[in-house]
């Protein structure tokens, strides 16, 4: 099963600063990760740690002010904005707090846009990753007309729709109640046992203990490091 | 459609339906206005000749001379058709109590086969029995009534003939009843058209032969054709030679025509950049609506050529239902605009043809717009960094700008209006939309309304304070004491001797043909205006003359002129002054100098009236006097010069109805686009409570205030298009100012007034808020 295995994360001497001057802030500095192909690690930390920053240039939205970037075994470390784009279509799904989905397509059509958006030709999948997410029966769906809950897991079938090495969910859970948030780590979880990298920011501490790995941020440093031996079952964690 | 991005732009644009429609009619009415106008433009040219090929109109006109051996020397000429001689003099005319100048004109035989044929619109031609009857141009007949049966007298030269009207005609000749080039826009009274058989022209003109040869050359001949034959004319004697686009009805209709060609293509470009703006405001909001949502989508990989075609597809699509709208609409309005200008300007043949080629230029250029409104935002959207566009405004502060800051103390104002100030700097490129709304509507309303009322101050102008005289009167030479027998017809209240003659004014290698007059020293006939907008008076020594003189010739005031009369030797004479009228290009100097240039005695005078007198009385009873033999009354010529601007009235009306449209659809979008926008901040307000009026209020305040900031821009762009539409209608003949006056401040408070309707449906809309709908999908 280890040939499945895909979405590994690899960082080296990574920082970022925002601003100059006394108005600099250092969001990441000399940031040493290593995450292991088809592991779900967890990013805890409290706002304003670097979370968001470190998650952002993992999936090449954001680019580091030095440091080395292997994700899903390409260095992405200095790469033009164009090819990083090839890259996130390549290897890379997120998933947001906040869902954006277009309110004006339905649930399928969401999926189906980015598919469209990306030049993926396989809408044969959409109604498989729709029924992964359990939402089979709401494909007719208005973002309007669904829940906060099903349409986050819209949001994970549109990110798993051009079948990525490595899921980056930020705060997936952040706005859910705890059932629906809930659904939403056992998503992520089985994304994870299919084979694919998952890296959940989160600051909540139960929501991480679903993850393999755990890493604590604290002012844009990592502070720990764990690996988790045995992984919460996220059907069965509360907060 | 099973796609879901098409699906997506679809359904978008169904969600903003108002706004979609408003500028799917923006461009709709510049691809209307290109289509109707450009048609239009080139039916007008084809039905003129439609015209000229079926009454084979002359290409080459010479008088005087010897045209037998004229005639015989182009006659086989390579590209010649037709060669045809005839008779036409000017003579006086009586018609009715009314002395003119009658043109009699050889008559093509009644078989056909000859060059300049009449169209026959009333009556019947000449009995070929009878030596007495004469059929009268449409023109003449309009202007004095006539009909078949009546009587004019012709003056040979020795004696008057009693002549009768057979019948109307209509000749390519006098589509416009232009006497001659310098003529064009005369008193009708003063000229009449008599096409006779030739040989009563001949015994009315007391002449023996004909003195003129017209020349028809083939569909197929070339310049050099057309350059030989005018070769063997001259090698032959001809020295008046009058090509077929110095013919002065074909000449003074092609310069109206043309004086129009640039609005045709500048107004639908005004247009259409007016429906390119406000939709590039629509998808440019549109986007920012959607900045985290293109963010997630570019942070997913979408391609960024995808994100630019998904968003130009917004362009496209309301551009390509606008343009199709508009290409038939265009054909509709060519088919109305050919039809009414050939019915005003009576035409003979009225061509309407729908080209496919006009159609595809106007579809593109609609399109064009579309596309090109969307591609800039699109780029934009397509360039947006994922990052910084998923967290949106939701982390970025805004900026307190010094209006806030300012407001917050101003606590006595109301909290609604408060809300409008701020909101007015809390996004400056919203409120920078909702300007460009007012901006555009004033420059589409003032750009074709300084047109008309530019046009019409240029008209009262002349009228009103440049020719003071109520009427000009000719005078045979030799007539004796005609001044003080004007001085007592009924109506007259003051008589000046003027002297009027053609001449050709040269200089620096160049010439330029116009009219000399003169008045008296202290003439209260006419007014000088110098370009700076001062009165001067006429120059003891020199001549003054129009500015469009100083760039036609290269002159400069203290200059001397040289100036060739009709008759008699050139004389030199000093540029005293240039003068700013709006009609025309004359020179003016004091009777003495004009009759010393020209070498000519009195040979007309100046007249004014008394208020309120009745005009066809004087006219009757000047005209009535020996010695008069023509009578330019001064309403009659402006009356004249109105029908002469007839296109130019239809186009510029039609640009002011459609502009005012174009404006309010502008408002419209630009007003209720910043409404779509902030459905979710009014929606949020709506469920916390606030009343529907007190932020349909706020809102009203803000986009009027937005409103008004924008009317100084509008009015200073606005003035700049319509004095460079103005500048495209100047030539020798007008010479425009632009002049809108109160009528900037007039459409400024329309445009306000406009804007403050736009609210009404705003307030509709925010009445209509789903707000249950809207917060959920703002949470998400």
């Amino acid at each position: 099963m280890t040939s499945h295995l895909r979405g590994g994360v690899r960082l080296h001497g990574v920082s970022k600063t925002y601003g100059e001057g006394a108005a600099a802030v250092h969001a990441l500095q000399e940031i040493e990760l290593d995450v292991p192909a088809g592991k779900f690690a967890a990013v805890l930390g409290p706002s304003g740690s670097g979370k968001t920053t470190l998650l952002n240039i993992i999936g090449g939205i954001e680019s580091a002010d030095s440091g080395k970037i292997i994700v899903a075994g390409q260095d992405i470390s200095g790469r033009r904005p164009r090819d990083l784009g090839a890259f996130r279509r390549a290897h890379v799904g997120f998933v947001f707090q906040f869902f954006n989905l277009i309110s004006t397509l339905t649930a399928y059509e969401n999926v189906q846009a980015v598919i469209e958006l990306t030049g993926c030709r396989d809408r044969g999948r959409i109604p498989d990753l729709l029924a992964a997410v359990g939402l089979s029966d709401r494909g007719a769906h208005f973002p309007a007309q669904l829940s906060g809950g099903e349409q986050q897991r819209v949001a994970i079938a549109r990110a798993l729709a051009t079948d990525p090495d490595l899921v980056l969910a930020d705060e997936p859970a952040g706005a859910l109640d705890v059932a629906t948030g809930r659904r939403v780590l056992e998503l992520l979880q089985q994304t994870s046992r299919s084979g694919c990298g998952v890296i959940m920011v989160t600051h909540n501490e139960a929501a991480a203990e679903v993850a393999d790995h755990i890493v604590r941020m604290r002012d844009g440093a990592i502070v720990s490091e764990d690996r988790n031996a045995m992984p919460a079952d996220a059907s069965t964690i509360r907060w | 459609m099973n796609r879901a991005l098409p699906k997506k732009t679809l359904r978008d644009l169904r969600r903003r339906l108002p706004q979609v429609v408003a500028i799917g009619a923006t461009v709709m009415l510049g691809v209307l206005l290109f289509v109707a106008s450009y048609d239009s433009f080139r039916n007008v040219q084809a039905s003129y000749d439609r015209t000229y090929v079926r009454t084979h109109f002359a290409d080459v006109t010479v008088t005087g001379g010897d045209p037998d051996a004229m005639s015989a020397a182009v006659r086989h000429a390579v590209g010649v058709d037709r060669v045809a001689t005839r008779t036409q003099v000017d003579r006086p005319t009586a018609i009715g109590a009314t002395k003119l100048v009658g043109r009699v004109v050889g008559m093509p035989p009644p078989s056909g086969g000859d060059i300049n044929e009449i169209d026959l619109v009333a009556g019947r031609l000449p009995d070929p029995a009878r030596d007495d009857q004469v059929v009268v141009e449409r023109h003449t007949a309009d202007t004095f009534g006539i009909s078949a049966g009546t009587p004019v007298q012709v003056f040979d030269g020795t004696q008057w003939h009693d002549v009768t009207v057979s019948g109307v005609g209509q000749s390519p000749e006098y589509l416009w009843p232009a006497r001659n080039r310098q003529d064009v826009l005369g008193d009708p009274h003063t000229f009449a058209v008599l096409f006779a058989p030739e040989s009563l022209a001949r015994t009315l003109s007391g002449r023996a032969a004909p003195n003129q040869v017209l020349v028809e050359m083939t569909s197929t001949a070339t310049q050099s054709d057309h350059d030989r034959v005018m070769g063997l004319l001259r090698s032959v004697g001809a020295v008046d030679i009058e090509d077929r686009a110095d013919q002065p009805s074909n000449a003074a209709l092609h310069e109206s025509l043309h004086g129009l060609s640039g609005m045709a293509i500048g107004f639908p470009a005004l247009f259409l950049t007016a429906a390119a703006i406000a939709e590039y405001v629509l998808i440019t909001r549109l986007i920012h609506t959607e900045r985290p949502i293109i963010g997630t989508l570019l942070a997913l990989g979408a391609r960024r050529g995808a994100v630019v075609r998904h968003y130009v597809w917004y362009g496209a699509v309301i551009a390509v239902v606008g343009a199709l709208v508009g290409v038939l609409a265009g054909a509709a309005a060519t088919s109305a605009y050919t039809t009414s200008y050939a019915s005003l300007l009576a035409l003979p043949d009225t061509v309407i043809e729908h080209r496919i080629s006009t159609a595809v230029i106007g579809f593109v250029l609609g399109l064009a717009a579309g596309v090109f409104a969307g591609l800039v935002p699109a780029v934009a959207a397509a360039r947006t960094a994922p990052a910084e566009a998923i967290r949106g405004d939701r982390v970025r502060p805004n900026r307190i700008g010094p209006l806030t800051r300012l407001s917050a103390r101003w606590t006595l104002i109301p909290v609604t209006a408060r809300m409008a100030l701020r909101s007015l700097t809390r996004n400056r490129r919203r409120t920078a939309a909702t300007m460009v709304g007012g901006v555009l509507a004033l420059v589409l309303i003032l750009s074709s309304a300084g047109m008309l009322t530019s046009v019409r101050a240029m008209l009262d102008v002349e009228f009103g304070s440049v020719q003071r005289q109520d009427a000009t009167i000719l005078v045979a030479p030799g007539a004796n004491n005609v001044g003080a027998q004007l001085v007592a017809v009924p109506g007259v209240a003051t008589v000046e001797p003027t002297t009027m003659a053609r001449v050709t004014v040269a200089m620096n290698g160049h010439t330029y043909p116009t009219s000399l007059t003169g008045f008296e020293p202290a003439t209260v006939m006419h007014s000088f205006r110098t370009p700076e907008g001062t009165a001067r008076a006429l120059p003891a020594d020199g001549v003054l003359a129009g500015v469009a003189l100083a760039d036609k010739l290269g002159v400069r005031v203290g200059d001397n002129l040289t100036v060739v009369p009709a008759a008699g030797p050139a004389s030199k004479i000093r540029l005293a002054g240039l003068v700013d009228e709006p009609l025309g290009t004359a020179l003016y100097a004091t009777n003495t100098i004009a009759r010393s240039m020209t070498n000519a005695g009195p040979d007309g005078y100046l007249l004014r009236f008394h208020d309120d007198v009745d005009r066809d009385r004087v006219r009757a009873g000047a005209t009535a006097l020996t010695g008069v033999v023509a009578y330019n009354d001064t309403h009659a010529v402006e009356h004249q010069l109105d029908s002469y601007l007839v296109i130019f009235w239809v186009f510029a009306g039609a640009m002011l109805v459609l502009g005012g449209l174009l404006a309010f659809t502008v408002i419209y979008v630009t007003m209720t686009v910043n409404l779509a926008e902030r459905t979710g901040e009014l929606a949020t307000l709506r469920a916390a409570g606030a009343p529907v009026r007190r932020l349909t209020t706020a809102f009203a305040i803000e986009n009027l205030l937005a409103t008004l900031l924008a009317v100084p821009m509008g009015l200073a762009a606005g003035i700049g298009a319509g004095w460079l539409f103005l500048r495209s209608f100047n030539n020798d003949l007008f010479n425009l100012h632009l002049s809108v006056g109160p009528t900037a401040l007039v459409l400024a408070v329309a445009v306000v007034a406009a804007a403050g309707v736009s609210q009404l449906p705003a307030a509709r809309l925010i009445n209509r808020i789903d707000v249950a709908r809207v917060v959920r999908e703002r949470a998400q």
